[in-house]
């Protein structure tokens, strides 16, 4: 860069004051050193000059703390006390607007009760609740369908199935339907807070193969 | 056995060319267990993480973000939650309990967690285990006391009664401190194994006390400052918090609290199920997994290729000494397994050896990869999984070995005593 603007001065008849002094230092530079051309005269110049500009700059440089930024008596902000970017109550506002938000249909759903203690097999989608340490899902309720299902309501409480595994299974893909064999327990009760619905504890569980 | 004898004499003569050989194999079966080791590992300590919680709720973002962000104390949150929010689940009917999180603020690298003590009774990690208190109490009603994380307590040399200052913001090199209010240490937690061990936990009164003047984004100057002291007699119930985690009475309410929470009238909230988030994060990492897996496949491939080369170019030197061996008696297939002998005397020398320079930079690195990555490697014994991985490249050495042992077999007497020019 500074090579090319040097040639550029250099090159040409000097038009200015500036290229007519930088051509009496070249002259009287290049008189003393065995310098080519007048382009490597001026860059020797150049490096002398910002040799002596160097001692300036490492003057004491000064440190500040960010604090040292706020001028001295400068004005108190008024505290802001309300949340920042608090849009929560955006959706207040909306809600005389929005639909009522989808709750499940039938938290106490009826349960089948000649189902209790006997030995079946299910197909359907594992969600798993606990991972055990080696990755294998030792405890998932079981639905009907997975995955994009936020256009309807969740499903009733019975059609899940709250399964214990011993050995666990590894899950590798959220979308693949398993079956599961083993005992189903049934709790019928009336008040959504105790644990109704179907419950099982999985003695055999494989995959679910389209045939 | 004579043969085998004769293997070993023959590779020592070669020696140099052998260790080399040997070497490349051992620190490609190093790369591969270790690979295998870490990724076992990683996975088992993200599944220990958090167990027991059926709900994680914070500000709408991705369930693997709000899972990384709340448990991992990785990344940041996207935006904070209204107390009341909180409140308004609390006290719901299906909950059994909640533990509400507060994050953002860190001390020497180390984040620091404001929630109630709710969490030290109900957070469970691992096989259902509760958090224990290896030293001290728990937090009381003091706002400016600390429970510390096991690894944060061991790396520090922090012990009971001592004082620490909380930096604003993530970094590990903070410039801007909470100095003006320090922090007593009144308990240690048990090691888990578990992001909780790099966690400092404060109770959200603290919380909000040492941002109490920070209404404008600094610290407050001059008169607008508020000392510990004064900060103590103030109201510190939170406005807002990070996010919070819930445990139902019936796990069959999942589904229908989940859904209630992310269409929450009052407030936009995400709920998650966090084995469901784990889950997602393994497929997304899985990947990535396998791409490393399958590359130091073939760095094992490319050490037994090397073998290959080796023992190949070798058998044209050799070509005298089979033929001598064959002149004082030795049958053809002697010749073979000679061979195929020296081939698995590289394959066993170099399995050894990575077992060892994976067990030596276990120990060695052990220390550093917990305070690091959080990540515990154990100096266990190779797992079935691990001992299959070896035995299968002991068979591709034995099968690559076969290759010169074939071309030995095939070569005839008189080719190795004929001068060849």
């Amino acid at each position: 860069m500074i090579r090319n603007l040097i040639a550029f001065f250099a090159g040409k008849p000097a038009p200015t004051g500036t290229a007519q002094a930088l051509k009496a230092v070249e002259d009287s530079v290049g008189a003393g050193l065995p310098a080519k051309g007048p382009g490597q005269a001026a860059q020797i110049l150049l490096v002398v000059l910002l040799s002596l500009a160097l001692p300036a700059w490492a003057d004491e440089v000064r440190e500040l703390d960010w604090p040292a930024l706020i001028p001295e008596g400068a004005p108190v902000i008024p505290p802001q006390l309300a949340p920042l970017h608090d849009m929560s109550q955006l959706s207040d506002a909306l809600s005389a607007e929005s639909a009522p938000p989808a709750r499940q249909q039938a938290p106490d759903a009826p349960v089948v009760k000649s189902l209790d203690g006997q030995t079946v097999k299910i197909p359907g989608y594992i969600v798993p609740l606990e991972v055990s340490e080696e990755g294998r899902t030792t405890e998932f309720l079981l639905v009907p369908y997975y995955g994009a299902c936020i256009h309807v309501p969740p499903p009733p409480s019975n059609q899940i199935v709250h399964i214990f595994s011993e050995m666990g299974v590894r899950v590798e893909d959220l979308y693949q339907p398993y079956w599961i064999e083993g005992k189903m327990q049934v709790r019928a009760s009336s008040s959504e807070l105790a644990d109704a619905g179907y419950q099982m504890e999985a003695e055999k569980i494989y995959a679910y193969v389209l045939k | 056995m004579y043969l085998l004898r004769l293997a070993l004499a023959s590779l020592a003569n070669r020696r140099f060319t052998a260790f080399l050989t040997a070497f490349a194999i051992a620190l490609s079966v190093c790369l591969l267990l270790a690979v295998e080791r870490v990724r076992t590992e990683a996975r088992a300590s993200f599944a220990s993480t958090i167990s027991g919680t059926d709900l994680i709720v914070g500000a709408r973002s991705g369930s693997v973000n709000l899972l990384l962000y709340s448990v991992f104390r990785i990344g940041n949150a996207t935006n904070n939650i209204r107390w009341d929010s909180y409140q308004h689940y609390a006290q719901d009917p299906r909950v059994k309990w909640a533990i509400p999180i507060s994050l953002g603020d860190s001390h020497r690298g180390y984040r620091v967690m404001g929630t109630t003590t709710d969490y030290f009774s109900h957070y469970q990690y691992g096989r259902r285990q509760h958090l224990e208190l290896s030293q001290g109490r728990e937090f009381a009603s003091d706002p400016f006391e600390v429970v510390l994380g096991a690894e944060v307590a061991d790396a520090l040399h922090y012990k009971l009664g001592d004082k620490l200052v909380l930096a604003h913001g993530v970094a590990a090199i903070s410039l801007v401190k909470h100095d003006d209010k320090p922090f007593t240490v009144v308990g240690v937690l048990k090691r888990t194994g578990t992001p909780v061990d790099r966690t400092l936990h404060i109770s959200l009164g603290g919380m909000e006390a040492i941002h109490i003047d920070w209404h404008n984004g600094v610290p407050a100057r001059g008169a607008g400052r508020i000392s510990a002291e004064q900060a103590r007699t103030m109201d510190l119930q939170p406005a807002a918090i990070t996010a919070f985690m819930l445990g139902l009475n019936s796990k069959i309410a999942t589904f229908s609290l989940q859904r209630e929470i992310n269409e929450y009238r009052s407030e936009p909230l995400l709920a998650i199920l966090p084995g469901v988030a784990l889950q997602e994060l393994w497929s997304l990492m899985g990947t990535a997994e396998q791409a490393l897996f399958v590359v130091s496949l073939f760095v094992v491939l490319t050490g037994l290729i090397g073998m290959l080369t080796a023992i190949l170019t070798s058998l044209n030197e050799r070509r005298r000494e089979m033929a001598i061996l064959r002149s004082v008696g030795a049958r053809p297939w002697h010749i073979a397994g000679l061979l195929v002998l020296e081939a698995l005397a590289l394959a066993v020398t170099g399995i050894a050896a990575g077992l060892g320079l994976l067990y030596a930079g276990i120990a060695l690195a052990q220390g550093y990869v917990q305070a690091n990555y959080g990540l515990y490697l154990p100096l266990a014994l190779p797992s079935a999984h691990e001992w299959t991985l070896l035995a299968i490249i002991l068979g591709a050495a034995l099968l690559m070995g076969s290759v010169p042992a074939w071309r030995a077999y095939r070569q005839s007497l008189a080719d190795g005593l004929s001068i060849h020019l």
